[in-house]
This record gives C-alpha cells, structure tokens and sequence, in this order.
C-alpha cells in the first residue's frame, strides 16, 4: 500500500511539474514575442526620428528633432543603442559620407540624451553582468568623471567585472590600474598571454610607461609575453634590454627578444639576427629569419635562402614568404624552383601562387 | 515444472530490472536538465557582458580553416560554399575536399569559382590516400579545393588537415549552414581558455526554417510529423546533455556537422581514424585519452549560441539508416576505447562519462527493446500486477515529457527561439506525443545498430534531405 502510494504521490508530482514547464514555456515564449515586437515597434519609431534628425532642414529644426528622439530614449540603454545603430546605419544622408560630421552629430545626440548618466546608474547595479558592461560603455563615452569609480572594480574578485574595468581603464589610458591589474593575473597562464595582447591594443596611454610599470613588479613570464606583446611597437628605449635577452641564456627570454629586435628591422641588429637565424630552437630562427627579411641586404637575403632547406617546414614557410618581401631577382627566383632542393622549391611555390596571383 | 518456474522468476525478476533501469536513467536525465539550466542561465547572463561582436577585429583571434568532405554532394556544395564565403570571421579558408566523387561535385565547384589547378607542398602530417591536384582561385583567394582519391570522410578530413594553413579546423558536413557569427563565437571558446583542444556548436534542425545567407528569416511548421518529432530531439540531446557532459568537461561527442578543433591536438593523436563511420565521437574521445596520458590540462567545451542548422531525414527509412549508423559509430567508440571504461586515470571520463554511454546509451538499447516486449507479455501471464504496469508507464512517459519540457524551455530561455510563441507552444505538444510510438521505433532502429554492427560497421548510406533556400 506504501509503494503504491509512494508511486501516485510520483506521478503526481511529475504532472505538476510538467504543468509549470508548460506555463514557463508559454510565458517565456511570450515573452520573446513581446521583446520582439516591441524591438520592431522601438525600430519603426525611431526609424521616424531619425529621419527628422538627418534631414532636418536647419539646425533648431535638427534640435527639435534630437529632443523628440531623446524624449523617445527616455534613459533606456537599449533604446538609446536602437537608436544610434540606426543613425549610423541609416544610407543616404550627407553624414555618411563624411565621418567627422557623423560623429559631430552623434555627440549632439549624447549631449541631450546623456547616456553616461544611463551607465552611470547601470554601474550602481546588483548585476554584476550589468555592471561590466556598464564600465565598457562609460570607457566608449569617455565619462572621466566615472574614472574612479570604474577604477575600484579593476581588483574586484569577480573575474568578469575586473576584466571589463580594466579594459575601460585601458580605454582611458591609465597606466597605474591596468599595470596594477596585469600583474595581479600574471600566474593566471591560460588567460594573461591574450589579456596581455589585448590591452596593449586598446591602452590610449602611453605603452612605454604602461610596460615600464608591469616590468617593475612582475614576473619572468610576465615580462615575456609583454615583450612579445610590444614587439611590434618597436620602442626603442627597451632595445638594450631586447639585445641582453637576444645574446643571454634564457629561453624564453631569448625568443621574445628576437622576435622583439626583429621587428625594427635595423641594420645594425643584422650580426645579432644572422646567429639567431643559426639557433638550434626553429622559433628562434624562424622570427630571425622575419627581422632579416626587413633587411634586404645580400647577405640577409643569402641566410633567408638558406632557410627554404631548413629541416623545419615552418622556417622553410617562414622563408618563402620572407623572400616575397625582398628584392629577390629572376634568376635567383628560377634557381629555387628549379633547384634540386624540393622542399625550397615546394615552399616557394606555395607561397607564390597565392602571393603573386592575389596580389598583382 | 522447474524450468518453468525459472523462466517465471527470471522474467519477474527482468521486469524489476527494467523498471530500476527506466527510473535511474531518467533520474540522470533529471539532473543533466537541471545542471543545463544553471549553466545556460549562467552562461546567457554572461553574454551580456561578454560583447563578442568587439573581437571581430582582434588580432587575438585565431584564424580558422573550414573543412568541408564531399562526397557526391554536387547538389549542395556550391551553395553551401557561396553561404559559408558570408561568415563574419575576420580570416579563414575553405578548403572543400572531395573524396573520389562519381558525380559532378568537383567540376561544379571549379566551374562555379572559376579555379585552376596549382602547385602546392603539402605537409603530410597524417597519412591520407594520395591528393591528385589543389585548385585555387584568383577572385575567391581564401578557398581551395582538393581533389584526392576515394578513402572515406575520415580520410578526407585528414587531407585536409594537411592542407590547411591555420591553428583552428572545424569539419562542416556539405548540407548544413553556419549561422552567421557562429564561428566568432566558437572561436572566443580557444580564446578566452587556452586549455580548449575542441569546442561544439548547437546543431538545429533547419526543417521548417529559412535560413538565408546564415540568417534564420522565419519559421514554418515542417510538414511531416517526423520532422516535429526530429526538432523536439535535438533540442533535447544539445541543450541537455551536450550543456551537462561539456560542464564536466567529459563531453564524448562533438557533433561531425559542426565542431572547432585546435590542429596541433587532432595532428597529435594522428587524426581522424579511418573505417569508422563514428570518426566525429572518436576524435573526441581519443583526445580525452591522449591529454590524460600526457597529463596535459584541457577542456571540451560546448557552446550553445553558436548555432549550425541541418537538414533532418524526412522518411522514415532515412532516419532508420542514420539512427543505425549513430549507435553502429557509438559502439565501435566505446568498444575501441573500452580500457577508458571506468577506469578512475580518466578521471570523470573514464568514471561516469563512458560508463554511462557503454550503460544507457549503448545497452539502454537493448534493455528497452526487451522491456517492450517481455512486459505486457508478463502482463498478459498474470505476472505483473496491473496496477503498477500502468503507473510505471505513466511515470516513464511523464519523465519523458519533463526532459524534453524542459530542453524547450531552455531554448526560449535563451531569447533565439526560432518560433514565435504559437509554434513553439505547438511544438512542444510533440514533445507529448513524441512518446506515444516515435520513440519507441528510434530505439529499436538503435537496436538494429546494434545487431547489425559487425555487417554495417564500414558502410555509409546516403539520406536524402531537402534543400536549403538559395
């Protein structure tokens, strides 16, 4: 009697618990569909606006329109980001042909909306999700006055939220916080090498002084990877420290340094990248072999040809393609691919047909 | 007398068995729906923050090589191809690879991208079946195409693999579509965790929706109720299990229509293995295996908002020879990888991932297949007592509607439902009647699998499905 009881008691649970799945779907689905049409109906409405906003027909009449579109916003992000999609997607106006005058016309419409206000409220948040997508916006709106608020959150636990802050400090050029930020992820392995990459492409302050700062307090790794990262900025105060780590025994620090001197592509680093390009690690002779490229000189061009029969396909690839770069004559050219070395000539080949044919 | 006696209790005694099965296997279920949900509510209040559109120009973002295995796909390549050329991805290539075709696959795709034939070197890092020529195009310069002799997808994929210039490879099947940013978004799985080695996409079913240029442009109910029935079971097999498995990171399977794989790891355990007609599931699970033994951290990621849309089967003797191949493809798996079988150096793979495939994917099978017969047999015998024969159907039915419930919910969770709120309220009556018969006949095409396995294990079979909207 148990059993069965227990058995009804089951069954009957289950069935209620389908029936609230069933309300939960429909309502959710209505939801989507309210959303939806409720997106349409924002789009068609502001499709109106801002029409009257680019073809105004004077300036107080352009005015008129921005307040009637703000009236529209009325402090909702995502109506407010309805809104500019459709400005800047809109074809046809005289703004779109000049950027300069869009980006005028888009401050006109900050001024009246005042979205820094409508992330700035977000920032007060108990969402955390909001709150880092709040610091991302404010960094796009270039809101100081939020700087120090923003900046709190860059050692935040939560991992999300210290990200997006340091990425708006980076957007806001502060050397202090976003140093202080990469070194606090600096053993953090399996994200800090992309981290690393991306706020140095965003930073809007000085690289050199935000490089200098994370020098002073990290660690080896750490080091490497924002050499590597600045690499391609080519600064020239740290070239003493890329020739020590070029010609010193860390590994490495030697393949950060190399792949760093390589990227000036100064004659007098040429000794330096001609025993680089001699090493027994294939990354190391690989990232030589770019730096001599930049070179042009017969003897760069003599160790980069050397390269295509190197026993590492990717150096052979590396070469190829270096050897595109440089003043490379005919009969050098015919000499490779017709030479008895198959794997110079296969490398060469591959790079060429998609070189030569895409490019001219 | 005796005998007799022995068969009874043995069948009682089954009976008893079946239904601890049924009501274990569906408390799995229950806790993969409930774990999913965590996780994709988790996961959606993330994707507000995350602004993946703001990597579409980072210099972070790995390129991609998109393989694309045709065999006698003459129908759908060039306009698979034209669709796939649309993705938002800042770089990658496509490399379609026909195997050996017999038909006009490749003299369409060179006629139609205007390709001629180069001189390439190829790195050979897996052995493949010899490549006869690579064709390359001035106005298309990001696409190749490979024509190579007859070895199966495996081989096809493992070409190439060797052609391919990029860290990331996804294998595409010839009849799906990509929406749009979903290989941005697959992508920022390698990106955003270094430890990723293969991230899984969504696969939806396309039946009824059209999709234009990797966008979903509305949605009709499909005709045939095995398509309905076909759009409620995937929803239920990605957004449960898939969202659960990949939580662990013990996920086995990464669907052959839509996966991204880091290069190095799939050249590594020596690619695709060839004689399998499960290639996809035991890539998987040879890297699981591979990365334990190293004692390499990894993970297999699943993400559910980059979506793939497919074309189901719309016969039923279609869906029969893909259900038979899956379980066919699962068994040589599992049986190939049998020494991972609870085998606790697998860690959470070895110990419940596996096991649970050998046990309810595999064997559940065979265990249901039997149920259907032996239990209302034992009914009729006067041996099960009625009144639990009809609760134990009822609460295996119920069980069943809350799984397939609840993934629907999910999907509308997400706010990319395909279907406006009719529909989807529509389809879930499917979700319903789905139990009344349908699934019932997938078991036991699941069951044929298996007897079959030894007869069918090396075949293909070709289904045919519909067309995707030009």
């Amino acid at each position: 009697m148990k059993m069965e009881l227990i058995s009804v008691i089951a069954l009957l649970a289950c069935l209620l618990f389908i029936g609230i799945e069933y309300i939960l779907h429909y309502r959710l689905a209505e939801l989507q569909d309210e959303h939806e049409a409720r997106v349409e109906n924002i789009r068609r409405r502001l499709a109106i606006h801002v029409e009257g906003v680019l073809f105004a027909p004077t300036e107080s009449s352009r005015d008129a329109e921005i307040a009637a579109l703000s009236d529209e916003i009325n402090g909702d992000f995502e109506v407010y980001e309805l809104a500019l999609e459709a400005i800047r997607n809109y074809q046809g106006s005289d703004f779109h042909s000049d950027p300069e005058k869009m980006e005028l016309l888009i401050a006109r419409v900050n001024e009246r909306v005042k979205p820094v206000e409508i992330y700035g409220k977000m920032l007060e948040s108990d969402d955390v999700y909001h709150r880092s997508y709040a610091c991302r916006r404010l960094a796009d709106l270039e809101a100081a006055e939020y700087h120090d608020k923003i900046a709190e959150f860059v050692l935040d636990k939560n991992r999300e939220l210290s990200y997006n802050a340091a990425m708006a400090m980076c957007r806001m050029g502060d050397v202090d916080r976003v140093a202080d930020y990469l070194v606090s992820i600096q053993n953090d392995r399996l994200y800090s090498g992309r981290i690393v990459n991306e706020f140095f492409a965003k930073f809007t302050g000085s690289r050199q002084a935000l490089a200098e700062k994370v020098f002073e307090a990290c660690n080896p790794y750490m080091r490497c990877t924002v050499i590597k990262t600045v690499a391609e900025y080519k600064i020239a105060a740290f070239r003493d420290m890329y020739i020590q780590g070029a010609t010193g025994n860390d590994f490495q620090m030697k393949i950060a340094c190399v792949k760093a001197l390589a990227a000036f592509g100064y004659p007098e680093d040429e000794q330096l990248l001609q025993i680089a390009a001699q090493d027994k690690s294939w990354v190391i002779r690989s990232s030589a072999i770019r730096g001599l490229s930049l070179l042009r000189t017969p003897t760069a061009l003599h160790t980069v040809k050397r390269g295509l029969s190197d026993k590492e396909w990717w150096v052979r690839q590396t070469s190829a393609q270096a050897i595109t770069k440089m003043n490379i004559s005919a009969k050098d050219l015919e000499e490779i691919l017709g030479g008895y070395d198959r794997f110079a000539a296969d490398a060469m080949k591959a790079v060429l047909y998609r070189t030569v044919d895409t490019e001219g | 007398m005796g005998f007799l006696n022995a068969v009874r209790s043995f069948i009682v005694v089954f009976n008893y068995f079946c239904m601890a099965f049924t009501i274990l296997l569906n408390i799995i279920y229950v806790i993969q729906l409930i774990v999913s949900l965590f996780r994709v509510h988790k996961n959606y209040d993330k994707a507000f923050s995350d602004d993946f559109l703001s990597y579409v120009d980072s210099e972070n973002l790995l390129p991609i090589s998109l393989i694309i295995p045709a065999y006698n796909e003459e129908e759908h390549i060039v306009q698979n191809v034209r669709s796939l050329l649309k993705i938002n991805y800042p770089e990658f290539e496509i490399i379609v690879v026909n195997d050996g075709s017999t038909d006009k696959t490749g003299e369409r795709v060179v006629r139609a991208f205007h390709m001629h034939k180069i001189e390439t070197s190829i790195r050979y890092q897996i052995p493949t079946e010899q490549i006869e020529g690579v064709y390359f195009s001035k106005e298309y310069p990001n696409l190749l195409y490979v024509h190579k002799k007859n070895g199966g997808k495996s081989d096809a994929l493992n070409a190439g693999i060797n052609i391919s210039r990029y860290p990331l490879f996804t294998c595409l099947d010839a009849d799906s579509r990509l929406e749009k940013d979903a290989l941005l978004r697959l992508s920022l799985e390698f990106l955003k965790d270094s430890r990723t080695v293969i991230a899984g996409g969504l696969v939806r079913i396309a039946n009824g929706s059209r999709i234009v240029d990797g966008e979903l442009k509305g949605f009709t109910m499909p005709k045939k109720l095995i398509e309905r029935f076909q759009i409620v079971e995937y929803y239920r097999s990605f957004l449960m299990g898939r969202v659960f498995w990949s939580s662990t990171n013990s996920l086995l399977i990464v669907s052959g229509a839509f996966g991204l794989f880091r290069k190095q790891t799939v050249i590594d355990v020596g690619g695709y293995k060839r004689n399998t007609i499960g290639e996809d599931m035991e890539i998987v699970v040879r890297i699981h295996r591979y990365m334990h033994k190293q004692h390499k951290k990894y993970r297999v990621k699943f993400n559910e908002f980059s979506i793939c849309w497919t074309q189901g089967p719309m016969s039923l003797g279609d869906i029969r020879s893909q259900r038979r191949r899956w379980q066919i493809g699962l068994m040589d798996t599992l049986i190939s990888h049998a020494g991972m079988t609870f085998n606790p150096f697998y860690g959470f793979v070895g110990l419940f991932s596996v096991p649970y495939n050998w046990i309810f994917e595999l064997f559940g099978a065979l265990v249901e297949t039997i149920g259907y017969f032996l239990i209302p047999f034992t009914l009729i015998m006067g041996e099960l007592n009625m009144f639990f024969f009809v609760i134990y159907f009822l609460l295996s039915v119920a069980l069943g509607i809350i799984l397939s419930e609840g993934s629907l919910v999910i999907e509308q969770y997400t706010h990319r439902a395909a279907m406006n709120a009719k529909q989807s309220i529509a389809i879930s009556v499917y979700a319903l009647l789905e139990n009344f018969g349908y699934r019932q006949i997938i078991t036991l095409f699941r069951m044929e699998g298996i007897i079959k396995y030894r007869k069918l294990r090396r075949s293909w079979g070709k289904i045919k499905r519909k067309e995707f909207e030009q």
